[in-house]
Order: structure tokens, then C-alpha cells, then sequence
């Protein structure tokens, strides 16, 4: 387990955030750990599936970190699947 | 025996150009301090401002400029003036003196550098009297803010947010390193007195003196004003620098020293400038909106200049001005959520009454802004304060040092590998600016960078607010304890899906 910060915007918010996540979080982890951070902050929740965007392709939610080949300081994209 | 005009003396004795014997135009001018682009001694020597003051004229002025400005200071420290201000509008000044009171003492560096290094008598004379000027600015603006100490400490901001690592500091030291301590002559005098100061401080410094007197911030209007009686006199030592470089063929050199100083000084101008005129001012007391401003005293102006100097607009103007519409709205939303990292208390400025407002001024900015500011003000009416704060940092830019936001759907920052280092930049003009010139800023270590590598310890918020150098007497709370947050819609689930 190594610590990877990234930097993350969720969808229709409006600032990059520095999120620190687990190199074995799934995507689903690592969208919950970012939305943690924006929903109920300053946008309200939504009953849909979240998902994370990363060099342009949108992740598997059991995919990890890792072997997603997501590096420190790498951007990150999450959103609302819906 | 008559005297002589002054337009009959003037000129010769200010004029003490001459050709070196026994040292080298280098040894007198080095390179690195003057910036001469290979330009001729002798083609400088045609350099000329309108002023044309003497230095009897200049102590007359001044002294009667002071008299003024103390006199009002007296007056008014009998009055309960400063108690009855508006809590926001006291937000804006306590800003303003940590922003400007020690970079107006790091500009006596710069004035004086023009004035041993500058290539023309005339230009050296000009900086003198500039000098003199920043550092007459320095101290009324430590002056006046310790005299409001025992009224609110947190205006010994003014002298001490320089002082330390409080992220806003940051970003000023970043610019004014790049535009005043580290900097030659002839760059100075395009990017602090051509860019800066017959633009944006003259924008920040006329703007919010007009928002001060309606306020009734007496005391703060004649200060500031008073202050940009000597700025747009010796910020008079661009427009003749240009020239010459211009006539010289340097004219794309020139045009890089704007285009890169007019991006930094927008992004600085909309963190600290924006906020305070179209939201802590109070909504009666506000004369234009910033972007009313920004387009008096910035576009229309530049747009006059460069088409008179035969200059072009910076190359990215077309997202500056798509900027304006939605970067200090980002930007303010960003300090609030923020404000315990602040020396000052942010006014929210979103009752009903300033929404409306903003949404005349800035069409859109309720589907844009609003909807976060109604989810904010529903966690306030529920108690949950703990929403209202961020519980992670902002990733900033590398260059300006300002939290990255969004203006659309999916932009992402920009991430550049150099020398094995990854930096990230807000924009493509950031990312241009270092890419000018990366070994003046790669060695810089971002707030984001510092915390990474460890220099903020224990590794969160605590350790965050010890190394800002903020203690919890010191940090910025609601202006108006939240009492905006009354007046909202019940409702946020609708437009903010």
C-alpha cells in the first residue's frame, strides 16, 4: 500500500483538489474519496453511479490505482455516471 | 535678474548623459541589471516624459500631499469611523494592506534600480522621484493600518503577511520577485510601471477609492488616492522605454514583457481586487461591478496604447477577456470556503438582494455560482459548519501560485515534465510564462509542492494554519456570521445536478 496524491476535479465543480488515495483503492474508492470532498459542499448528491476519467478514458470502478498506471500528482476526473 | 523657465533649464540639467572613458558601457551598465538589448547609449539618450519635475517641485508636492492625507487621518481618529463600517468593507481594507504595504516597498527596489541602471538621465531622474514615491507608499500604508490596531489586530497583517508562508503571500512574493526584486531595468519599466501601474493598480487603487468614499471609508479613499497622484506620474516610464526598443527593433521583445506581466497581474488583480468590489463592498455603495472597471481602466485603456504604440493585444486576450466573466467569482468562492487561511474576514456577499445583483452584472452567474452558494447556505441553516470548510487543499498553479479552477466541464490543469519535476499550470498562458524562461521558476516550490515534500508538519489543517502563520484569533471567519445564509431558497436540489 503506497499513498498517490492526485489532482481531482469533480464534474461541475469548480476547483482541482489534491486528493491523497491508496495505490489498491478501486475507482470506485477513489471517486468517493474525491466526491468527499464536493457533494454536500457545494454540489448537492445524486442518486447515480460515480465514476473516475483518467487520460481521457473513463475506468473500470474495480480497477485500482495501480494498475490503472495512475502516477502521483496525475488529474483526475470524477462525475456522475447519469 | 529674471529667471529662467523651466522649460529653458530642464532639460540640460537633468540630461547627464556622457560618453565613458575609463570604463566600459557594460562595467556601468551590466547587462543583468539594465537589459539594454544591445540597444546604443546614445539611442536611449532620446528617452522623455511629460512631467518634467523638479525635485523642489517634487518635496513641495509631497510635503502638501501628506499634510493632506494626515490631516484627514486626525480628524477622523476622534470619529467611531472605523466601528461603523461595514463588516465586508473592512474585509476589503485589512486585504488590501497585507497586499500592498510590503510590495510597495519591494517596488523602492525596483524605482531604484531604474534609477542607477536605467540607460537615460532623464529615465534615472524619473525613478528617483519613484523611489522616493514607494517608499512614501510603504509607510502611510504601514502607518495608517497601525493606527487601527487597537480597533482590529489583524491589520498588523499589513506588515507581516509578506513575512510569511500564508498562500496569498505566496503568490505575491512569486510575481513581485518576477516583476521587482529580480528584475532589470528596462523589464521594469515595461512590466511595473507600463503593465501594472498605469493599468491595474490604477484600476484597484481609482476602483476601490471610489468604493471607499461611497462607503464612507473617508480616511482609506484619500490614502489610496493620494497614492495614485505619484503612480501616474512615475508610471510614465514605460510608454518612453517602449519607444525606444520599439524604434530599436526590439518591438517582439517589448511584446513579451507585456504579454507576460499583463497575465500575471490579471490573475492577482482578480484573486484580491475582484472579490473586494463585487462582493465586500456593500451592494449600495458599489459604483461599477469589477468587470465595469476592468473594462474602463484596463481594456479600453491597453486597447488605446497598443494601437498607438503599434503593439498588439497580448496573444491570449480572447480567454482574458472570457475570464473576466467568470474567474474572480471562482476565485472569491475559493477564499470563502478558505477563510480560515485568511487574515481577514471574507464577506460572503451572496444575500438575495447581491445575487441579483451579480446575475444583472454577469449573466449566468447563477447557474454557474449560485447553486454552489445555495448547497453552502443549506449546511449553514442545518449547522453543519464543518461542510462549509474544505478538508483538503486546493491544487495551485506553478506559475501564478493560485488554486486551479474550472471554467468549464473537464478542463483539466496542465501538467509539464521538466528536468524530471512535474508542474502544473492553470492555463496556457501560465504554462507559456515558464516555458519562457523555466530556470527563473522551476526551483520554486508551490504550497502544494511544500506539503508534499514534507515541510508542513503535522501534515493537515493545524499544521497547515502553524506554517500560514495563522493563529485561531488570527483566521478569517464569515464577515456577516453567515447571516446571508437566512435568506436562501429552501431548495438546492434543482439546477445543481
Amino acid at each position: 500500500m503506497a499513498t498517490v496524491p492526485l489532482q481531482a476535479v469533480f464534474r461541475r465543480d469548480f476547483v482541482t483538489l489534491l486528493v491523497l488515495v491508496d495505490d489498491e483503492d478501486t475507482m470506485d474508492v477513489v471517486a468517493q474519496k474525491v466526491a468527499r470532498h464536493v457533494i454536500n459542499r457545494r454540489l448537492p448528491a445524486r442518486n447515480a453511479r460515480m465514476r473516475v476519467r483518467y487520460n481521457q478514458q473513463v475506468l473500470s470502478p474495480e480497477q485500482t490505482v495501480a494498475q490503472a498506471g495512475i502516477l502521483a500528482m496525475s488529474f483526475v476526473e470524477v462525475f456522475y455516471d447519469a | 535678474m529674471p529667471k529662467l523657465e523651466r522649460s529653458q533649464w530642464y532639460d540640460l540639467s537633468r540630461d547627464m548623459n556622457w560618453s565613458f572613458k575609463y570604463v566600459t558601457e557594460e562595467e556601468v551598465f551590466p547587462e543583468a541589471l539594465s537589459h539594454s538589448h544591445g540597444i546604443p547609449a546614445a539611442a536611449w539618450w532620446n528617452w522623455d516624459e511629460p512631467y518634467k519635475i523638479s525635485y523642489r517641485d517634487y518635496v513641495h508636492n509631497q510635503a502638501e500631499k501628506e499634510a493632506g492625507v494626515y490631516s484627514v487621518r486626525s480628524a477622523l481618529a476622534r470619529s467611531k469611523f472605523f466601528e461603523n463600517l461595514d463588516p465586508g468593507w473592512k474585509a476589503a481594507i485589512i486585504a488590501h494592506y497585507g497586499v500592498f504595504a510590503m510590495p510597495e516597498y519591494l517596488a523602492t527596489f525596483g524605482e531604484a534600480r531604474m534609477g542607477r541602471f536605467g540607460r537615460a538621465a532623464a529615465w534615472r531622474n524619473m525613478a528617483l522621484f519613484g523611489t522616493l514615491d514607494e517608499i512614501r507608499h510603504a509607510q502611510i500604508q504601514l502607518s495608517f493600518p497601525h493606527a487601527l490596531l487597537k480597533k482590529e489586530p489583524r491589520f498588523d497583517w499589513a506588515h507581516k503577511a509578506f513575512h510569511t508562508n500564508q498562500w496569498g503571500a505566496i503568490v505575491l512574493r512569486h510575481l513581485f520577485d518576477d516583476m521587482l526584486t529580480a528584475n532589470d531595468a528596462v523589464s521594469m519599466a515595461i512590466q511595473l510601471t507600463f503593465v501594472i501601474e498605469t493599468g491595474f493598480t490604477n484600476l484597484h487603487f481609482l476602483g476601490l477609492a471610489a468604493d471607499a468614499m461611497e462607503t464612507g471609508d473617508v480616511e482609506f479613499s484619500t490614502l489610496i488616492s493620494s497614492i495614485q497622484t505619484d503612480e501616474a506620474r512615475h508610471a510614465q516610464q514605460g510608454e518612453p522605454t517602449l519607444r525606444v526598443l520599439i524604434q530599436q527593433g526590439k518591438k517582439a521583445e517589448a511584446q513579451r514583457l507585456i504579454d507576460v506581466m499583463f497575465w500575471r497581474g490579471w490573475r492577482a488583480f482578480a484573486l484580491f481586487t475582484g472579490p473586494a468590489m463585487d462582493y465586500y463592498t456593500p451592494l449600495a455603495h458599489r459604483r461599477s461591478s469589477f468587470k465595469e472597471f476592468m473594462l474602463e481602466w484596463i481594456i479600453k485603456q491597453f486597447n488605446d496604447q497598443f494601437r498607438d504604440l503599434g503593439l498588439e493585444r497580448p496573444w491570449y486576450w480572447e480567454l482574458f477577456l472570457q475570464e473576466l466573466d467568470w474567474l474572480h467569482h471562482a476565485l472569491h468562492l475559493g477564499l470563502w470556503f478558505k477563510r480560515r487561511t485568511l487574515w481577514w474576514n471574507p464577506d460572503a456577499g451572496v444575500s438575495v438582494a447581491e445575487r441579483e445583483w451579480l446575475e444583472a452584472k454577469y449573466p449566468g452567474w447563477h447557474d454557474r455560482f449560485g447553486t454552489y452558494w445555495q448547497t453552502i447556505a443549506e449546511n449553514v441553516r442545518r449547522g453543519d459548519v464543518a461542510h462549509t470548510h474544505p478538508e483538503t487543499l486546493f491544487v495551485v498553479c506553478n506559475m501564478c501560485q493560485i488554486p486551479i479552477c474550472s471554467p468549464t466541464v473537464g478542463v483539466p490543469p496542465q501538467l509539464v515534465t521538466h528536468n524530471g519535476r512535474v508542474y502544473t499550470f492553470c492555463s496556457d498562458p501560465c504554462r507559456w510564462i515558464f516555458e519562457q524562461n523555466p530556470a527563473r521558476y522551476a526551483g520554486h516550490l508551490s504550497i502544494i509542492d511544500r506539503f508534499l515534500a514534507g515541510h508542513i508538519q503535522p501534515p493537515d489543517l493545524a499544521g497547515l494554519l502553524v506554517y500560514m502563520g495563522l493563529s485561531p484569533d488570527e483566521q478569517g471567519t464569515d464577515a456577516m456570521n453567515c447571516a446571508w445564509a437566512s435568506e436562501q431558497p429552501q431548495s438546492a436540489a434543482t439546477s445543481a445536478a
